[in-house]
């Protein structure tokens, strides 16, 4: 039952209650002030004009009640506060306790259905102090009501003190009702929503100061500071020649403050709106301000006036419609939730001192709380007539309590250098503290490096140390003294053809690559890297460009450079020095030549002198402690400038360079093979590829002294996934070929929290600048354009002046000195780490390489075949493409267009798809529209459907890899279907682990369709590389742990227990013995202890030490114990012997033979189906045999012959069993018991004591068939792992990490 | 009796004009960019562009002279005659 005088909520409250209902705990909801009275008070007048205030003051006395038809209000005498005196004059410290309980006050929320709205409390702190404080529901009041409630209890007491008669009592809130009634039914309103709506048909997204949801926490961070008071003055002056309100003056300099931190052209600020102003509740102490979204536009000029009176104008106009409440415009406009939000900060103005004047006393006001604070509220105070104070309020989920008193400052420094300038452009957004932290204090780098070169250094390293290992590469070795004497006779013959230049080196990955190389640089010339991977039609134009002098190249590809250049193949090469001393190269010649991709379609050769790359190299072996213990692989092409240290700092620290064969570093496998292998202490992977080798299991539990990341952004969860994965430590650098490999590190430890990983600090002799789009320097935490400068800056761009003036700048903090543009967007992090933000143009990275999409776009048109192209990077389900949309010419073929973009470009800037439009969808400006551009179709092209097993197989994979919801036909190419050679890596692993093999990833290059690749596995794969081997490896890790050795169930294949073997933690080799009688013609084994001393024997030659572990599941587990009993009497050191719910021979003995229909049972067991839940199914050889080809079962994939293996293996070890007996094993046996299973049956693990020194029993939760799924092995691998360590505490290395 | 800060500004500041009807028409005026011509004495201010912003700088450069205006009182009725009901009523007392 609703009271009578129930009214509905005001449009201005309906606001907050849903706000306050949706967040109901917090207490920003309630506004509060605090007064300090200093004197006399006179505590009677005092509490009469107070109770006088809030009689007058309705809104003080509402009761809000949640009705069913919608929030209601009353006025209930009830309600009112009544002034709570609280004496604390005998606390010790009565001004901190008053302090406390005022806090405590605040940080309580109320609920305005049950609680008073208000409270009036007076502290007496003394008989000359106090406090009177008041907390009123934001729902009751808004910050203009409060000063009318607050002036009027002080015109109330002056009166009583006097003796004079008040002004005239607050108007009730009847006022504000009638008035509120009259708008929400007026055409007033109507047009002022119509002005909003087509105001902002067309506005951005709001952009703000800190990234986040703009929810109120339940506190806010403040800090204050004052404007300085020339400043003031000064802006008060100009406001007055303009004739605008001062306080628009401040908002409109603020909002430019905003933009200067969004970047964006626009920004869109709220501007509080006390929708009081001739109105007749102009005086009712009550909730009526609105939020007014003010769109700032910053793409004018810089000129202060005009800018200003622009501000100034639109604030009018706006007003003028400001009574249309913003939480109705956001309805319309359909901004409602999450971040879809109407303004960013808020600003507002308070231009009058607010403080209560009380006779004879002094009073010092201090403002607790107006509201919820979403995002920042910048609150600018009159204080006495020439004082302004602002206060910045911000929430603590968006802004630490540093960014927020570095904004106070900022801000008031913005504001001061405006308040003196003409233009806006003048004014500095940085602090000149913050501009001289950044320009100057970060980037104090300067270290004193050796005036020398590349070819000095290797040269002294060679002679110092020439016995020891230089280089390793698929076997062979080369000495320092053998490599000395090899590239000073090459170099010999390189000088002999004429001073100075470039002498190209297309070689592959090998010894002769480093020696032409070394040879390159000790001429005295500089080395341009060529791959040979790339159409002829980009080596001609590469090659025309840099004229090299000669080209290093195999006999074999020679033709490829006929009429283009001289060619010496490496049989042509002198082996024996000859002739003179070399002169050797100065500290300023060219060291290398690397071409990038170009946005004009022309790729750019990078000009690197020796000074620049020693800087380089020198920091790096200084910074990493780089010894000659260290051994660094060399996998990255040398087209790629990353190459520059992997090849040259081990040469110049006396290290082994380890040179990994062609092609492995796109083979995650190959790789941690190498490394293992090698010893490998240094590494470099681009992220993506980090990626996929952390995924390959061999990776796992890999130990090295160090991983260098560079090339694209390091995820920082890919940094966490490396320090669980690998033991090593992790580095992330940055730099663009045109400042010599990298210009920045961060080390990125399992310490490291930083989300997103940053960049770092610049390198010795380097400043890494910041500036935004004019040039100045950027305060903390806003994004800005990374420039570089310092000795590693490339010369420029050969031959192209044009374009090395384009991107080489004056220095313009360093006279004298030159900086690049990186056009990449970055940002200093508060303690002066710089994060990499991604590009400012329409330049991409795939895997590290870079790439110009007008590049493309050229090669496209050149083509002949289309008349506009437009090449774009997309994100289609989680995976980055090339695609290029294009408009054909008049009858052009478009299907001749991918290979002529391959026949002019490298593979990886190949678009995945081609699409083909009308014509390209542009905007009302006439700009590219891109949204308007369809997503590619990777949709099937064939139409046969995979039929062999194998396909159809592989066909899944496929669909599974590349995220597609069609399926895939047998014609389709991997390729085609949007795959990349990274996915390519990922399809492997899949492949792998279906088929026990991969043929590896030049074979899915050369035979890409499901079809062809079919066909290879199946080529390559006869019975043995199906995995019907006796021995099987499962997993095959980098570890030095002794393997684990699993023994097959009744089916003999030992495949099941790959997901136990893969999640086992720390990774180790599992090997999986299977029955040799799988293979066809194989006799079965006599007994069950011929078949044991059979697999120890294989075990033996496969491990000659212990400890050897061993687990099986069923019989496996009777075999398990049956070789423990052997090797144990060999007197070979055990390990774990592990029984999955196996039961000694006795309890099968008396059951009867299950003969085949047992053996087509279990065989489907093994195959992960329940016979039982299969009583449909004939219990025939052909029928389960059909039925195992339909399933998704891996058996079903097998040959004929195999399954038939299976039957038999199985049938033969159920009389194996039948007819063994248990010798004792002295040893313990860890049973892993099948908990759910074998109800109503005499089975026990216990039943293994007699055969056992012990029997240590772990209960499952799951059926004996599903012991090898996933719930099961999740229990099984930790148990078991940790019996595993146990047993090897000794030997354990305390590297490796769990995973 | 304290000296309150307002009357230090009182004592401190050099007497200004005194605020008249005409005064403030040219600042109403010139606040609004438009001619005085165009301000009638009954016209709603807020008709001719009137905000609070603006009407509090007014207020306030008005009570520059040490003048005690309470801006909530300006606020309910925004014309001229109105507002120059207050500052002379104001200005009585003051005086």
């Amino acid at each position: 039952m609703i009271e009578p005088q129930a009214h509905p909520l005001t449009e201005a409250q309906s606001g907050l209650w849903y706000a306050q209902r949706l967040d109901p705990t917090n207490p920003l909801f309630n506004t509060g002030q605090s007064i300090e009275l200093t004197g006399p008070l006179d505590r009677a007048a005092f509490a009469a004009a107070q109770a006088q205030a809030v009689t007058e003051a309705d809104a003080l006395a509402l009761r809000l009640i949640d009705a069913p038809g919608g929030p209601m209000q009353v006025i209930d005498p009830a309600q009112r506060p009544v002034l709570d005196v609280i004496d604390l004059s005998r606390e010790i410290d009565p001004l901190a306790a008053a302090q406390a309980e005022i806090a405590r006050d605040m940080a309580a929320p109320i609920d305005p259905t049950r609680d008073k709205l208000a409270a009036e409390r007076l502290f007496v702190l003394g008989r000359e102090r106090h406090i009177w404080q008041q907390r009123i529901h934001h729902l009751a009041i808004d910050g203009y009501g409060m000063i009318l409630l607050t002036q009027r209890v002080a015109e109330l007491y002056n009166a009583r003190r006097r003796g004079t008669e008040p002004g005239a009592p607050l108007p009730g809130l009847a006022a504000a009702f009638a008035d509120d009634a009259a708008y929400r039914g007026s055409e007033k309103r109507e047009k002022d929503g119509a002005y909003w709506r087509a105001l902002f048909a067309d506005a951005p997204e709001v952009a703000s100061l800190a990234p986040g949801n703009p929810l109120s926490a339940p506190a806010f961070h403040r800090r204050a500071v004052e404007i300085d008071g020339a400043a003031f003055a000064r802006l008060r002056a100009v406001a007055e020649r303009m004739a605008i309100p001062w306080p628009d003056v401040v908002t409109a300099l603020t909002a430019a403050y905003v933009g200067r931190h969004t970047g964006t052209p626009e920004v869109i600020v709220g501007v509080p709106f006390m929708a009081r102003l001739g109105s007749a509740a102009a005086r009712v102490p009550a909730m009526l301000m609105n939020v007014l979204p003010l769109r700032v536009d910053l793409t004018e000029g810089g000129d202060l006036g005009a800018y200003l009176g622009a501000v100034a104008k639109s604030l009018a106009r706006t007003r003028r419609h400001g009574r249309y409440r913003s939480e109705q415009l956001r309805r319309d406009l359909k901004r409602v939730g999450g971040q879809r939000r109407l303004h960013g900060p808020l600003i507002n103005l308070l231009p009058f001192d607010e403080t209560p004047r009380f006779e004879g006393l002094t009073s010092r006001l201090e403002v607790l709380s107006t509201g919820p604070v979403e995002d920042i509220t910048f609150t600018f105070r009159l204080h006495g007539s020439e004082g302004l104070r602002l206060e910045v309020d911000a929430n603590p989920d968006l802004y630490a309590a540093e960014a927020v008193a570095a904004h106070a400052a900022r801000l008031a420094h913005f504001i001061a250098a405006a308040s003196a300038a003409e233009n806006l452009d003048d004014v500095p957004t940085a602090t000149p503290e913050e501009a001289q932290r950044h320009l100057y204090d970060l980037n104090a780098t300067d270290h004193a490096v050796p005036d020398t070169t590349l070819a000095a250094l290797i040269e002294a390293q060679m002679a110092a140390t020439p016995q020891a290992p230089a280089l390793h590469f698929a076997g062979e070795a080369m000495d320092y003294a053998t490599l000395e004497a090899r590239s000073r006779a090459l170099a010999a013959r390189l000088v002999a053809a004429g001073e100075g230049g470039i002498v190209a080196v297309a070689l592959p990955r090998s010894i002769d690559l480093v020696v032409a190389l070394v040879a390159v640089l000790r001429a005295g010339l500089a080395y341009l890297p060529l791959d040979l991977a790339q159409p002829d039609a980009r080596l001609s134009r590469i090659l025309a460009s840099a004229q090299p002098r000669l080209t290093l190249a195999r006999a074999e590809d020679a033709h490829r450079f006929k009429g283009e250049a001289e060619v010496l193949v490496p049989g042509e090469w002198p082996d024996v020095p000859v002739g003179h001393p070399l002169a050797g190269p100065a500290p300023a010649d060219a060291a290398y030549v690397i071409y990038t991709s170009g946005s004009t379609g022309e790729p750019k050769g990078v000009v690197i002198d020796h000074r620049a790359i020693v800087n380089r190299l020198e920091w790096m072996r200084a910074q990493y402690g780089f010894t000659q213990a260290d051994r660094i692989l060399q996998k990255t092409p040398v087209t790629f400038d990353v190459s520059v240290w992997e090849l040259f700092l081990p040469l110049m620290s006396g290290a082994c360079l380890v040179i990994a064969p062609p092609e492995a570093h796109r083979d995650p496998l190959a790789l941690a093979r190498i490394i293992a292998d090698e010893a490998i202490t240094t590494a470099h992977f681009v992220p993506s590829m980090l990626a996929a080798f952390l995924a390959e299991p061999a990776a796992q539990g890999l130990s090295l002294a160090r991983v260098f990341c560079s090339g694209e952004e390091l995820p920082a969860d890919l940094r966490d996934r490396f320090h669980r994965t690998l033991c090593a430590e992790l580095h992330n650098l940055y730099g663009p070929t045109e400042a010599a490999v990298d210009v920045s590190y961060w080390p990125a430890g399992a310490d490291d929290g930083s989300r997103p990983v940053p960049i770092g600090f610049p390198v010795w002799n380097t400043r890494l600048y910041v500036l935004d789009g004019r040039g100045r320097p950027q305060p903390p935490d806003v994004p800005g354009y990374l420039f570089l400068g310092g000795v590693q800056l490339a010369r420029g761009y050969l031959g192209r002046d044009d374009l090395t003036e384009e991107r080489f700048l004056p220095d313009p903090f360093r006279p004298g000195e030159r900086i690049y543009a990186t056009g990449d967007l970055a940002l200093w992090r508060p303690d002066g780490a710089v994060v990499f933000l991604g590009r400012s143009d329409h330049q991409v990275k795939i895997r590290g390489l870079r790439i110009e999409l007008g590049e493309i776009e050229a090669a496209a048109m050149e083509s002949g075949l289309v008349r506009q192209a437009v090449i774009l990077a997309r994100e289609d389900r989680g995976v980055t493409h090339l695609v290029a949309y294009v408009v054909a010419e008049a009858g052009a073929d478009l299907s001749a267009l991918r290979a002529e973009i391959a026949a002019r470009l490298p593979d990886y800037m190949v678009p995945a798809a081609i699409v083909a439009l009308d014509e390209v969808p542009v905007n009302a400006n006439g700009k590219l529209d891109r949204a308007a551009l369809p997503a590619p179709d990777f949709a099937s092209s064939g139409n046969r459907l995979p039929i062999t097993p194998t396909e159809r197989m592989l066909a899944g994979l496929f669909a599974t890899e590349l995220k597609l919801g069609a399926p895939v036909a047998a014609e389709d190419d991997f390729f085609a279907l949007g795959g990349d050679s990274l996915s390519a890596v990922a399809l492997l692993l899949r492949v792998r682990e279906a088929f026990g093999s991969d043929p590896g990833l030049g074979a899915l290059f050369a035979q890409p369709t499901v079809e062809g690749f079919a066909r290879l596995l199946e080529a390559e794969a006869p019975a043995q590389d199906m995995g019907l081997a006796p021995l099987i490896t499962l997993v095959e890790a980098a570890s030095d742990l002794p393997p684990l050795f699993v023994i097959h169930p009744a089916g003999g294949i030992s495949w099941c227990y790959g997901r136990l073997a893969r999640t086992l933690s720390p990774h180790r080799t599992v090997h999986g013995l299977q029955a040799p009688a799988l293979a066809p013609g194989v006799e079965p084994p006599e007994n069950l202890e011929t078949l044991a001393a059979d697999y120890v024997e294989r075990l033996r030659v496969l491990q000659p030490q212990g400890p050897y572990h061993l687990l099986g599941w069923s019989v496996g587990g009777i075999l398990a114990q049956a070789m423990a009993v052997r090797l144990a009497g060999d007197g070979a050191q055990m390990g774990v012997v592990a029984m999955l719910d196996s039961y000694p021979c006795d309890v099968w003995r008396g059951e009867p033979d299950p003969g085949e229909d047992g053996a087509l049972k279990a065989l489907l067991a093994i195959a992960g189906h329940d016979p039982d839940r299969l009583p449909a199914l004939a219990l025939n050889r052909a029928s389960v045999l059909a039925f195992l080809r339909a399933s998704d079962s891996p058996l079903g994939q097998l040959p004929d012959a195999a399954l038939d293996g299976v039957v038999r293996v199985v049938a033969g070890n159920n009389r194996l069993v039948r007819q063994h007996f248990h010798r004792r094993y002295e040893g313990p046996i860890l049973h892993f018991h099948a908990a759910l299973d074998h109800a109503g049956r005499d089975l026990s693990p216990m039943q293994w004591t007699p055969y056992a020194g012990s029997v240590e029993v772990i209960e499952v939760p799951s059926l004996h068939a599903h012991l090898t799924g996933p719930e099961a092995v999740q229990v099984i691998a930790p148990v078991l792992a940790g019996a595993l360590a146990a047993v090897e505490a000794q030997e354990r290395k305390s590297c490796v990490t769990a995973g | 009796m304290a000296i309150e800060p307002g009357d230090i500004r009182r004592i401190l500041t050099p007497a200004a004009a005194p605020v008249t009807r005409e005064t403030m028409r040219a600042d109403i005026a010139r606040m609004l960019h438009e001619d005085p011509e165009e301000i009638g004495g009954g016209d709603s201010l807020l008709d001719l562009g009137l905000d609070s912003m603006r009407a509090m700088n007014l207020v306030l450069k008005w009570s520059e002279g040490g003048l005690a205006l309470d801006f909530a009182t300006f606020a309910e009725n925004p014309t001229l005659d109105g507002w120059w009901a207050l500052v002379e009523a104001r200005q009585r007392v003051g005086a």
